[in-house]
């Protein structure tokens, strides 16, 4: 596993005569993998994909949905310290979904600035709600019921959220569109008792040291810095390792903290997958565990 | 009333400073005659040799973030490695105890005491976040609540206003009338194409993140462009001490600097409560005063001083 931990603005890239040099964070996404880098064999995938089943057959506490929070809730509590609580949309459980809306029709050209992006995207969710279009959004229901300042300051946190994202990235470096946020989900062929999500921002490509492609995934990460960070990345690295459909393997993993501006990069080699292996596993045993205590009180 | 312009001694090349304050709020003024001068004059000295892009030593993000660093991994070693991890907002670090706008910084409120002034800061602050974006706003009070009730940690807060009496409601709904008043007079339009964005957080970790600094932008506009500097800061403060709403501004810059490894070019602070405000030039004098600013507070927290 490689390692890069930057700061944006600190890394010093040389540009191309006569341009602007890109941000280092597109740098740190979209530069080719190293020479040497050594690619995961489809056989071992596979072998990957069975230890993974393995792991979950009869354990207590499934069925395993595994997500990147759940990882980080579990295996580091005091991350996250405060009750849980039931799902409710909020300014800021919706910034994301809405900023993401927003920056999709930036890179597509649509809109032309994340106010208006966000606007587009709050208006077409409340229109789908009551025009009744497409599936029933429980967000745009949300939305739709707010009052104009309630409106008002959704879409401030949501232009906030999105225009760090849009600021961060020189979009015109990537070769092809890049998808924006769209999450992926690995079921286990193995077992039905076993899924991990993929979470990711902004997905492009790049090319291995001989110069195949492979995809490049950027995850915007909040709260501190923290040493776990490997591990919830190498969650999105084994899930895409293991997801068929994408002919390029994954290459990069790259976290990013609007909050500081650092970021930190995992190339997706063997080191990487055993990494995701070894975190499913903890998290599995000990949502087991927990699931075991919880029965034996009641 | 004509608005009085202060300029203190100017920088041989650069303007420095402008300060512009239209005196207190008498009974009998009004502001209404002035609201669009006031808006286009914060407008034009944010916009003022705009393109002329200032740039910064290159060093000096890496210079500062290592001055800090010395000074936080004191700190640290006094408190421990397996102490948790400390936030610092500008109000903490500066020795501050008031409850003005920068109280806002820091993690939420864990008690549910609410000061009128904190109470009035954290209403006006969500009408800004409404102006800004929608440009409009309507009664003052209802709009700064129903923005604030979508935030689960200001539920207490939400909380605490509806509890209050007719009397108090009525004077809270005065002074937030009287303030955004102030900020319709003072605050541009900003075009989208300017990138406008509230609330945006500083979060820059030391020591390994065992310290961290951390603040909160009111409003920046415009793009973070390598090698230069490209941000405007608007701030707002609500009737806390305007020293200090200037010193806390000085802060946020040079924690942009740390993020982003070039500070905002220009800073504005509004005064919400009585209708003035500042345009200031960022200079690396600014920086590395507050740099040091920060390390003696951070050897002052370490008692490492002593």
């Amino acid at each position: 596993m490689t390692e890069l931990v930057g700061q944006a603005g600190l890394a010093g890239l040389e540009a191309p005569s006569g341009l602007p040099a890109p941000s280092p964070l597109t740098v740190a996404l979209l530069r080719p993998l190293r020479a040497d880098h050594c690619l995961v064999s489809s056989v071992e995938i596979e072998r990957l994909s069975a230890e993974l089943g393995a792991l979950v057959a009869h354990r207590p506490g499934g069925p395993f949905r595994l997500t990147d929070y759940l990882v980080r809730t579990t295996l580091w509590p005091s991350a996250s310290p405060g009750p849980s609580s039931p799902f409710a949309w909020s300014a800021g459980t919706a910034r994301r979904g809405i900023g993401l809306a927003a920056v999709r029709t930036l890179v597509a050209g649509t809109t032309q600035s994340p106010v208006d992006g966000v606007g587009l995207a709050v208006s077409r969710a409340i229109c789908d709600e009551r025009g009744g279009r497409g599936p029933m959004s429980s967000m745009g229901r949300w939305l739709a019921g707010l009052t104009a300042a309630g409106r008002a300051a959704v879409q401030a946190d949501a232009v906030s959220w999105a225009t760090r994202l849009w600021n961060s990235l020189d979009w015109k470096a990537f070769d092809t569109p890049p998808v924006i946020g769209r999450d992926h989900w690995w079921d286990s062929p193995h077992s039905s008792l076993l899924a991990i999500r993929s979470r990711a921002e902004v997905r492009g490509s790049s090319t291995d040291g001989r110069g195949n492609p492979v995809s490049v995934h950027l995850v915007v990460l909040g709260g501190p810095r923290r040493a776990a960070v490997r591990s919830e990345l190498s969650l999105v690295a084994l899930a895409e390792a293991l997801r068929p459909g994408d002919p390029r393997p994954p290459g990069r993993i790259v976290g990013w903290w609007p909050d500081s501006g650092h970021f930190v990069s995992l190339e997706v080699d063997q080191v990487t997958l055993s990494l995701g292996v070894a975190t499913v596993a903890r998290t599995v045993a000990l949502l087991g565990a927990s699931d075991r205590g919880s029965g034996a009180a009641a | 009333m004509v608005p009085v312009t202060l300029q203190p001694r100017r920088a041989p090349q650069r303007e420095v400073l402008v300060e512009v304050d239209p005196g207190p709020a008498g009974p009998g003024s009004t502001r209404t005659g002035n609201a669009g001068t006031a808006q286009r004059d914060v407008l034009a000295r944010l916009r003022d040799r705009s393109t002329a892009r200032p740039r910064f030593d290159p060093g000096l993000a890496g210079g500062l973030r290592a001055w800090l660093e010395d000074g936080a991994g004191v700190l640290v070693a006094r408190r421990g490695d397996d102490a948790p991890p400390l936030h610092l907002g500008p109000r903490l670090l500066l020795g501050h105890a008031d409850q003005n706008s920068s109280s806002r910084q820091g993690p939420s409120r864990q008690r549910e005491d609410y000061p009128s002034q904190v109470v009035t800061s954290y209403l006006v602050h969500a009408l800004f976040r409404q102006l800004v974006t929608t440009g409009s706003v309507g009664d003052p009070l209802t709009d700064a609540l129903d923005a604030l009730g979508l935030h689960p940690n200001r539920a207490g807060l939400v909380r605490h206003v509806g509890l209050l009496d007719r009397r108090a409601r009525s004077e809270l709904r005065a002074e937030l009338t009287n303030q955004i008043g102030h900020l319709r007079e003072l605050t541009p339009h900003f075009a989208p194409g300017w990138l406008p964005r509230t609330d945006d957080r500083v979060a820059i970790p030391l020591a390994g993140g065992r310290v961290v600094l951390c603040g909160v932008f009111d409003l920046l506009v415009g793009a973070p462009a390598p090698g230069q500097a490209s941000l405007c800061a608007l701030q707002l403060t609500s009737g806390g001490p305007w020293a200090f709403a200037r010193t806390a501004l000085h802060y946020l810059a040079l924690l942009e600097t740390l993020r982003h490894a070039n500070p905002p070019f220009r800073l504005g602070l509004l005064d919400s409560a009585v209708g003035r405000y500042v345009i200031e030039d960022v200079q690396q004098e600014h920086l590395r005063a507050m740099a040091s600013h920060l390390v003696t507070r951070l050897a002052l927290l370490a008692g490492a001083d002593d």
